[in-house]
């Protein structure tokens, strides 16, 4: 592995990202959002939507752990403690869920959107394969969601509607907590655990998942 | 963009609600029901009445004098019309802040009562046991809540029975002078209750709650009205828990008295309170458009209107509200009871201010509370105004 391929793979990510970035933009309650003209409605809906689909992130970091050989030992240990720390977000969407007046029965009985359906489904069907290093694009995106936009939706909703803290802990909270896991990612993509083939898989899975992710928020309710 | 990070909600008011129990009573209505129809008493009766300038009032006493309900009841009756003006159910409170002088038991808490009897889901419960100031020390802590963001929905009442406790019974053997008559002939009963959310009502105007400001002065002031107690200093053994019962109502300890010497002294103190919020800027005098005053008598709505004429001198009376003469005195109730028909009466604009003025003689508390008018969020011209 040459430094020369570790910065490709950076650089194939990094356009993924611009162009998952661009699309975010258009997604209508991201860019109510921005406009300034999203209403309360609008980020019960959100909160409500990204519930169905959390409730399946911690199992599918399970289920791609369980599938590291020991030959990927290193994966697998990153994958078991990601699961760990993933296990419990949903509660923190319930809570912001109840503050801003929802009720736990009304979210408990919903069910993913059409988006969060494929998004989920391709997401376990990955972590079904043998050594599923191509998930490391899709930890990519979403971690790299809660890293970088998290934080400044949470503040820009606070902003429009007023609300206080305690109403957008969970996208508050992935600022920091995505933050670290994109510092693992990283030194897990510059290792040099990676090759050329397992390269490719990451930006394929990346890009799948930057393009299922968008759906989820554009499908929202449907 | 300048982002401002707001880490609080904002408080609105957007439900009202009260109720009054029977029939408005007038003044010669309430011997029928609270007796004291003897000559003296009858004397002492008009003398009260002449300087309170109460005109009706309501009992949940018949027309013979018994009780016709519970004070848990009058509070939930309040409730209900406060939530049915907002459109919602009990199901949708998170928190109920409950403020009355005295509970229909010893216990448990009022607030628990009112809350098995309302009804709805599991939600915090409060009760501010105090006399008329703790109405606002409900509505504080209900606001804290909503702007903590712990709680969506709250809702906030205070209630009164006093009536039962005015009757004859309690006054037959034991001594009473003018300080005993003072309240008898002036206190009344009835509930007022509001509903707090973190957004305003979506389709009508609410009341943005600015700040609440609730200070008590008992630090530098004896017992002015009490009951359960023998004089104006709590001395161990000698409280109505720690006699007989029957010693303690021969005594006249369940009377609620009050000490009339010293309420010039209260109005004054009333008055730098406010002075004070004036001078710190809390109070923008050139911005405030209504007060809603609770007080006991019209004797110290004219001492008030003396001491702020003071701070300026072309005071609009018009602005200043009380339905003390035709609602009674009602206690934490009171407060509450006056913003409701205040606010159903369309006295209040979008962009106009309102002081609710809250004066407690029990032992000198004063509490204050600074509300802005705000139409609907449908009808505001910038979508992100108020973050």
């Amino acid at each position: 592995m040459t430094t020369t391929e570790q910065a490709t793979l950076a650089d194939r990510l990094a356009a993924v990202w611009a162009d998952f970035d661009a699309r975010l933009e258009q997604v209508p309650v991201l860019h109510r959002l921005a406009q300034g003209t999203v209403t309360l409605d609008d980020y019960k809906r959100l909160l409500f939507n990204l519930r169905q689909q959390v409730v399946d992130g911690s199992p599918w970091i399970s289920r791609a752990a369980s599938n590291f050989d020991i030959a990927h030992f290193e994966l697998r240990t990153a994958a078991i403690s990601h699961a760990q720390e993933e296990h419990r977000d949903y509660l923190m969407i319930e809570r912001d869920y109840v503050a801003v007046g929802g009720t736990l029965e009304e979210l408990r009985a919903g069910r993913k959107n059409i988006g969060s359906e494929a998004l989920s489904g391709y997401m376990f069907t990955y972590a079904d394969r043998p050594n599923p290093v191509g998930l490391l694009g899709a930890m990519f995106i979403i971690e790299g969601l809660g890293a970088q936009r998290a934080a400044g939706w949470a503040r820009r909703f606070q902003e429009v509607l007023g609300l206080a803290d305690s109403q957008v802990r969970f996208m508050i909270y992935h600022q920091e907590a995505d933050a670290e896991h994109t510092g693992n990612l990283e030194a897990i993509l510059s290792s040099g655990l990676i090759d050329e083939e397992a390269a490719d898989e990451i930006v394929r899975c990346a890009e799948v998942v930057a393009r299922l992710y968008v759906l989820q928020l554009e499908e929202l309710d449907r | 963009m300048v982002i401002t990070m707001s880490s609080q909600a904002t408080a609105y008011l957007t439900g009202f609600g009260r109720y009054l129990p029977g029939p408005p009573v007038d003044n010669d209505g309430i011997a029928p029901r609270l007796g004291g129809d003897d000559r003296v008493t009858d004397r002492i009766r008009r003398r009260v009445l002449e300087e309170n300038g109460i005109r009706t009032r309501h009992y949940a006493l018949d027309e013979h004098g018994e009780p016709t309900e519970l004070n848990e009841e009058l509070a939930v009756k309040a409730l209900r019309t406060a939530l049915d003006d907002r459109g919602i159910d009990a199901e949708d409170l998170r928190m109920l802040a409950c403020a009355t002088t005295m509970g229909d038991a010893l216990v448990p808490g009022f607030g628990s009562m009112v809350h098995g009897r309302l009804g709805g889901g599991p939600m915090q419960v409060l009760t501010a046991q105090g006399v008329c100031a703790s109405s606002l020390a409900a509505l504080d802590a209900a606001a804290a809540k909503i702007r903590l963001g712990d709680h969506p929905r709250a809702a906030v009442v205070g209630s009164e029975l006093p009536s039962r406790s005015l009757r004859q019974s309690r006054f037959d053997g034991a001594s009473a002078r003018m300080d005993a008559h003072f309240l008898r002939w002036m206190l009344s009963d009835g509930a007022g209750a509001v509903v707090l959310e973190f957004q305003p009502h979506p389709t009508k105007p609410s009341l943005r709650l600015d700040w609440v400001q609730h200070v008590s002065l008992a630090h530098d002031h004896p017992v002015v009205m009490r009951s359960g107690m023998e004089g104006l200093d709590p001395v161990v053994g000698r409280t109505w828990q720690d006699v007989d019962i029957a010693t303690a109502a021969a005594e006249g300890m369940f009377v609620l008295r009050q000490d009339i010497s010293v309420l010039d002294a209260l109005a004054e103190a009333g008055i730098r309170q406010f002075e004070h919020l004036v001078d710190t800027g809390m109070i923008d005098m050139r911005r405030l458009d209504h007060v809603v005053c609770h007080y006991s008598t019209n004797r110290f709505r004219d001492l008030a209107f003396d001491g702020i004429r003071r701070r300026i001198p072309t005071l609009d009376t018009d602005r200043w509200y009380s339905n003390l003469e035709t609602r009674g005195n009602t206690g934490t109730a009171s407060i509450f009871i006056a913003l409701e028909e205040a606010w159903h009466d369309g006295r209040f604009a979008p962009g106009e201010t309102v002081l609710l003025a809250v004066p407690e003689s029990a032992r000198f508390s004063f509490a204050f509370a600074h509300l802005t008018v705000v139409a609907p969020p449908s009808m505001q011209a910038t979508p992100t105004e108020g973050s």
